[in-house]
């Protein structure tokens, strides 16, 4: 009988404690709610998504400059005197300029709450997570008998003393914590009951609905929490109580052998009340990623004062080339410097590869290739060797595909915003800019007579940048992220040295996998 | 703006009166999702699809009771059915890899009894305290435990029983309570002042 008695004081004790806790939720919260029941604004920045992801497809299909997809016998050498087949084939460049703009999302009103603790710090980010809590009242803990009460008393408080605690207690708890600010406040618990209307609706409802919205906007105008005293109280001293909480807790881990629930109570503070240096860590996050990619590539040519075939011909239609798959993958680390928004870093590897198709010759054959001169800016004929020939077609002896690769290391620096999060599902946008060094590869260059492949690995450009566009769904699995999304990527100067009269600007389409983990 | 004007806006999918709602019962209801879940941002994702569902069934309030316990409710079984899709009941608390941890004075607990009681309520093992927290804070019936968490009625007891003394031991070596002799009350808890 007497444990029954305890143990129901020991239940109330903690329903009391329990109920007293208070927590102020991040604006995420109420942003991601507002979405959720309020889509309609997200849509249109969907479909804008969607009609750039198709958009860039459609160009990137088209401006491959790959006849070989709809006739794989190129027969533009073939079509010369000299050779054997006389089938020309027409190629048909597109260039599709489409223009898509991602609409912004819209911004969300922001809770008049948050504002409520402006005065309290002036770094304001520091103390978005204030936890407010009741607490100190005598009356309520010496309350004999307390079981036979109902529940949720309503508990009040005079205002000036609310104000003295709450500084109190919050400059308190900001000396032992920075993360969380308790403090102690009474609230009247507000006993206005709901009054809901019936379910049919009459015609004075209609009416009065109108009125009421008019209400609700006037009342958020006018209804302003009041701010928090702002004491200036030296947060630098430390109370008595203060003082023994740190003795008790230097002594528990200087001992040796702590019980579980020591363990237990050490690691949950841990985690959830790291300090100001462990929630900066916390904005990190660490992410590895592979890209399949198909490869395309678009070919120009810069020449002066030559008239060679090379300088008249079109050239994307002069090769049978086809697109390659390539990859990227790599490791990176990402901070979260705004709500929405992160800035990105690390580095990738990068393979790339786009396809010829061509013959073998007997033995090798003396043709040339067309460079700028880099004084004069003219263009001249420098003699090679080829051993294979841009002609293929299927009366070919040795036909051969000629892999154009390039092995790249890159550092990707870039930006990705959030356009929406619900539950466990954000929608990102992101670029990035890519310094990148070419370490391998190989070249085949087409030479000034458009009639043969010079392979040449050295005109290969050393240095170059290219430029990443992505949007990704991030889905959250438990302590990881997986990022799925398409991505573009495009290279800004040729894969070719300066001198090089022919010009290739390749760019990938491929689908990133990432998967994100924080700190 | 009263409860009558917020159901009334709610009802009629106002976003100004769903945030005038939102902000009144918010930071209560993420005192009560923490308790539930392992960290802060969990203890949010709680409390957005609590509301999510708070304000789609709204018109399912009835004035038979104060609002704030429906809302709190719903943000409970939100709760319960979010630690049972994660299959977090299945966890055991695992902190043999604790003594690594170093205790800096940043971690030093609050002396705000709440919210160390709050702590250490989270500190017990899921299970303990999903049960804790639905009898002992909430009100729910073992019954009703037993058909939310989908066990036995006498394992919610048997957890509960556990979960308390554990609960007790702790709270009693933290000093936030005393403990009980004979005819000494609880509620004559350590002033933190």
């Amino acid at each position: 009988m007497e444990n029954e008695f305890y143990t129901d004081e020991f239940e109330q004790l903690l329903k009391e404690k329990a109920d007293q806790f208070r927590m102020y939720p991040s604006k995420r919260v109420w942003h991601s709610i507002y979405n959720n029941l309020h889509p309609s604004r997200r849509w249109p920045s969907m479909v804008m998504l969607l009609l750039l992801i198709s958009s860039l497809s459609v160009i990137g299909y088209l401006n491959t400059g790959d006849s070989a997809l709809n006739t794989p016998i190129n027969s533009y050498a073939a079509s010369q005197p000299s050779n054997q087949i006389n089938n020309t084939t027409q190629t048909i460049n597109t260039e599709n300029q489409t223009t898509t703009k991602l609409k912004t999302q819209p911004q969300q009103p922001v809770s008049s709450l948050d504002n409520v603790f402006t005065d309290m710090s002036a770094d304001k980010s520091d103390l978005y997570t204030y936890t407010v809590v009741e607490s100190n009242r005598p009356d309520k803990k010496s309350l004999p008998n307390a079981v036979t009460e109902e529940k949720n008393i309503p508990e009040i408080k005079n205002e000036e003393e609310n104000g003295k605690d709450l500084v109190q207690s919050m400059n308190t708890y900001i000396k032992t914590n920075k993360i969380f600010a308790d403090v102690a406040v009474s609230h009247k618990k507000d006993k206005t009951e709901a009054v809901r209307p019936t379910d049919k609706t009459t015609a004075a409802e209609e009416l009065n609905r109108s009125k009421d919205d008019l209400k609700i906007a006037a009342t958020n105008k006018t209804e302003k929490l009041k701010p928090i005293s702002s004491d200036k109280t030296d947060l630098t001293k430390l109370t008595a109580e203060d003082k023994k909480a740190i003795v008790k807790l230097n002594a528990l881990e200087n001992k040796k052998a702590l019980t579980n629930e020591e363990k237990a109570w050490i690691e949950s503070y841990a985690l959830e009340n790291k300090n100001e240096k462990d929630k900066w860590k916390k904005r990190l996050s660490y992410q590895v990623y592979v890209t399949p990619a198909v490869n395309y590539r678009k070919l120009t040519t810069k020449v002066k004062g030559s008239a060679t075939a090379f300088a008249n011909a079109d050239i994307n239609a002069a090769i049978s080339q086809k697109p390659g798959f390539g990859i990227e993958a790599g490791a990176g680390i990402t901070y979260d410097f705004a709500k929405n928004a992160q800035l990105k870093a690390g580095l990738q590897f990068n393979y790339t590869n786009y396809n010829i198709e061509a013959s073998e010759t007997v033995h090798p054959v003396l043709t040339s290739i067309v460079l700028n001169d880099p004084n004069t800016g003219y263009s001249y004929a420098a003699s090679r060797t080829s051993t294979t020939s841009n002609v293929y077609n299927a009366g070919v002896i040795n036909p051969v595909t000629l892999h154009n690769r390039t092995y790249q290391v890159s550092l990707p620096v870039g930006l990705a915003y959030k356009l929406s999060s619900e539950k466990n599902v954000e929608w990102y946008v992101g670029a990035s800019a890519q310094p990148t060094y070419v370490f391998g590869g190989n070249a085949h260059l087409i030479s000034a007579d458009l009639k043969s492949y010079i392979s040449d690995p050295s005109s290969i450009r050393t240095w170059n940048l290219n430029l990443g566009f992505e949007t990704y769904m991030n889905f959250k699995l438990g302590d990881y992220h997986l990022q799925v999304g398409p991505q573009v990527r495009y290279q800004v100067y040729s894969t070719y040295r300066r001198d090089v009269a022919l010009i290739e600007k390749p760019y990938a389409v491929g689908l990133k996998f990432g998967l994100t983990k924080g700190f | 703006m009263t409860e009558e004007l917020m159901l009334n806006g709610c009802l009629r999918n106002n976003a100004t009166a769903q945030e005038a709602l939102y902000n009144r019962f918010s930071p209560r209801m993420l005192g009560v999702c923490y308790r539930f879940a392992k960290n802060r941002e969990d203890a949010e994702d709680m409390l957005q699809d609590g509301f999510i569902k708070v304000f789609t069934q709204i018109h399912q309030y009835r004035n038979e009771g104060a609002l704030e316990g429906w809302i709190r409710r719903i943000v409970v079984h939100t709760c319960i059915n979010i630690l049972k899709k994660n299959k977090k009941f299945s966890d055991s608390v695992d902190i043999s890899n604790a003594h690594g941890i170093h205790v800096r004075e940043e971690m030093i607990p609050s002396i705000m009894q709440a919210k160390q009681v709050v702590e250490c309520i989270r500190s017990l093992p899921l299970g303990y305290k999903t049960v804790l927290n639905l009898y002992a804070i909430e009100g729910y019936s073992h019954k009703e435990i037993a058909f939310l968490l989908d066990i036995e009625e006498s394992t919610s007891r048997s957890q509960y029983t556990r979960a308390k003394s554990m609960l007790e031991e702790i709270l009693v070596r933290k000093k936030i309570i005393q403990k009980p002799k004979k005819k000494k009350s609880y509620l004559g808890a350590v002033s933190p002042d």
